[in-house]
């Protein structure tokens, strides 16, 4: 029999039995439309989640914070690294020399030290009062951090701060009665905050200091650390924290509480945190979080799809059933088929053909739906995210379905291949009837 | 110059396993059928006629002996030769017609083309031909259930020639008809037979018998001769009828 032929007469019985296949078919497309929507949301999570990843901070940067030695071995490597100071053999600090051992490693562009101040601060603007995260970096303009302004200038320098999008939003009326209306943020750009500094003296008494300061820039808003934090240059920081204990920090001997290494490209990222960690340090880069989150991403895409192929499944149990049925009522004309010189293999191909014609009809029927679902699907969640973040704030997500091309294709492979599983057995039935049993089939 | 077969069946056994017992279907058959010839089967109901025809079709398989039809060997066939055998050689015409209800008579008739891979131009051509050979030139469109059951008989019959086989086994073919479409089906068999068919018709209408040229006797799944056949069948008359009585 030619392939021609036997798609034609595959597609005749198909058509003669129209209203059965349609319904047979129902099952494939809701498991197949199943299948492409979960999967296509997963991938839109995926996406979204890793671009917001992104947005958070770009992945040219990596955190190094002091490393815990685990063995002899690095507790030598402090004895190096410590430039001959007072030895904590159980902490690889982060001094000066660490520095330039970092520096030295190719691709690294830069390497900007940070400190917490490390006393309690109240933000005073007129009658409002805040708080915020003091972060002191060791660079004139937070360019170098990949930060940007969206107002002002990002430059650190003497009596300035950078504040993030958020900080305005802190402030609060420490006199205001319950029922006041909530305080409108303030537009900060070029005013002068003052800095309530406040330290326990060796007496018991509460000693504070106030420093003014100009705001001269307001960060872009980037959903992460920097949005509640408010930038200073590191000496400032240091010397607050100096004039809280009492006392000159000899970097050499205590070291940074952090610093931030800056690659050249995403690509050299991981390797740079790899020898980082190599010297005996922590290295933490946003991209082994995209690694992790990824990977999650897979296994929820791989559940899902396992519920739809569920779906599928119990649509392969209606596709064999009618096929079954199809058999039984077209036993006489199998032994017609045979009678008139249709091979075993013909037969087979016939009803195989029509189980898998059905899985392809409902499976091209379930991926459009599917499609169209995943796109209306979208649409719908977006307008939902964009009506969400207009009263609370935050990023527009960028979509909430992500169809990747493979899927459609693979779909609507799998409900064939169930398709023609499903009518497996039915077709060998059929295949193997005796000529004469079957002519004789009431 | 010896005589050439078309058909030659040597102990040809066919038998039935039914639970503990056995159905003996053909007992020991041995037969040779001319070229050309056309022969009719009579028997009473369940005397094995249409096992004989089916197993010369070779539409089943024997229990045991040899059929021959032409030169080829049907009992050992491997499937896709005895395919190849049904479609080319043999032209089997059924009582019940067997059409495909949902298509019209040409391409019932083409029907069996759709496994020999000819052509379309040829398809239609050779149907409408042989459409026009048993009078329903004017019937190609129509469905089976807008046709006569003689009709549709002819479009069966018109089937069986599709690929020219050198023989036409029919099985009571007018069993489902009225007597004078019955006749007229007989008589179609009648011109195929002078056309240079070997018509083998297994029937229960001894009007079959005036265009015959031979006629074999089936008793209990054994041939019988003519004299054999007409004690026996006057016996079994002769009890129905003291039982009746
Ligand atoms: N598939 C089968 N299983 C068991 N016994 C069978 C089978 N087919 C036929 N037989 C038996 O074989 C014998 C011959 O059957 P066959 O159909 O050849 O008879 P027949 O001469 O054609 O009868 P009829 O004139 O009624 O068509 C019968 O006794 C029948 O019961
Ligand atoms: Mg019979």
């Amino acid at each position: 029999m030619r392939f021609f032929d036997l798609v034609g007469l595959i597609l005749y019985n198909l058509n003669r039995r129209k209203g059965r296949v349609a319904l047979t078919a129902v099952g494939v497309i809701i498991g197949t439309a199943a299948v492409v929507v979960l999967v296509s949301l997963a991938a839109g999570l995926q996406k979204n989640a890793t671009s917001q990843l992104y947005g958070i901070s770009d992945l040219t940067n990596i955190e190094v914070y002091p490393g815990y030695s685990m063995g002899d071995s690095q507790g030598m490597a402090v004895a190096v690294g410590g430039g001959g100071g007072k030895q904590m053999p159980d902490m690889q600090l982060l001094t000066p020399s660490t520095i330039s051992d970092i520096e030295a490693i190719p691709g690294v562009k830069q390497v900007i030290p940070q400190d917490y101040l490390q006393l309690g601060i109240d933000m005073v603007y007129g009658k409002l009062h805040s708080y915020g995260n003091v972060i002191g970096l060791d660079t004139d303009d937070l360019s170098n951090m990949g930060l940007t302004a969206s107002q002002g200038v990002t430059s650190l320098a003497k009596g300035t701060i950078v504040i993030g999008s958020w900080v305005t939003r802190n402030f609060y009326d420490p006199k205001a009665r319950p029922n006041d209306p909530p305080v409108e943020p303030p537009d900060l750009l070029g005013q002068s905050v003052k800095f309530v500094l406040s330290k326990w003296s060796a007496d018991g008494v509460e000693v504070k200091k106030t420093v003014t300061l100009k705001v001269v820039g307001v960060l872009n808003e980037t959903r992460g650390m920097s949005d509640g934090s408010i930038y200073l240059p590191l000496s400032e920081v240091t010397a607050w924290n100096e004039w809280s204990r009492g006392t000159r920090i000899n970097r050499n001997k205590e070291g940074y509480s952090m610093l931030n290494v800056r690659a050249e490209s995403v690509d050299v990222t991981t390797d740079i945190a790899d020898a980082i960690n190599a010297l005996g340090y922590q290295a933490n880069t946003p991209q082994s979080y995209v690694e992790g989150i990824n990977s999650f991403f897979m296994v929820l895409q791989v559940i899902f799809g396992g519920v739809g192929a569920i779906a599928l499944l119990v649509a392969a149990i209606g596709i064999a059933n009618t096929m079954t049925m199809a058999i039984l009522e077209r036993t006489r004309e199998i032994g017609l088929m045979k009678a008139v010189g249709a091979t075993n293999k013909d037969v087979l191909s016939i009803f195989l053909g029509e189980a898998a014609g059905i899985g392809f009809l409902g499976g091209l029927g379930g991926v459009l739906i599917g499609w169209g679902g995943s796109a209306i699907l979208n649409v719908v969640a977006l307008s939902y995210y964009a009506s969400q973040v207009s009263q609370q704030g935050g990023l527009v997500p960028s979509m909430a379905t992500s169809t990747p091309f493979w899927l459609p294709v693979f779909a609507l492979g799998f409900a064939t291949v169930i398709g023609l599983l499903s009518g497996l057995y039915p077709a060998l039935h059929a295949a193997s009837l005796v000529p004469v049993n079957a002519l004789k089939y009431e | 110059m010896p005589k050439e077969f078309a058909v030659e069946l040597q102990d040809l056994r066919k038998v039935y396993p039914m639970g503990d017992t056995e159905v003996v279907a053909l007992d020991n058959v041995n037969l040779q059928i001319e070229k050309g010839s056309f022969t009719v089967v009579m028997g009473p109901s369940g005397s094995g006629k249409s096992t004989l025809l089916y197993l010369i079709g070779g539409l089943d398989w024997p229990t045991s002996g040899m059929i021959k039809v032409w030169d080829a060997v049907v009992d050992r066939m491997d499937e896709n030769t005895l395919a190849n055998f049904r479609r080319n050689r043999v032209g089997f015409i059924f009582q019940s017609f067997n059409l495909l209800a949902t298509m019209p008579a040409d391409e019932n008739v083409a029907f069996p083309m759709r496994f020999s891979g000819a052509k379309p131009a040829e398809r239609v051509m050779r149907s409408r031909a042989l459409l026009e050979q048993v009078g329903l030139g004017d019937r190609a469109l129509h469905k089976p259930t807008e046709l006569s059951g003689g009709q549709q008989q002819r479009v069966a019959i018109a089937r069986a020639l599709i690929h020219d086989p050198p023989l036409i086994l029919a099985d009571e073919p007018t069993g489902n008809l009225d007597s004078t479409s019955g006749y007229s089906i007989m008589q179609l068999l009648s011109e195929l037979h002078k056309t240079g068919k070997t018509v083998l018709v297994v029937t229960h209408d001894s009007r079959m018998q005036q265009f015959a040229t031979n006629t074999i006797y089936l008793l209990d799944g054994r041939i019988v001769t003519p004299e054999e056949f007409k004690n026996a069948t006057d016996v079994s008359r002769l009890e129905k009828q003291t039982q009746e009585g």
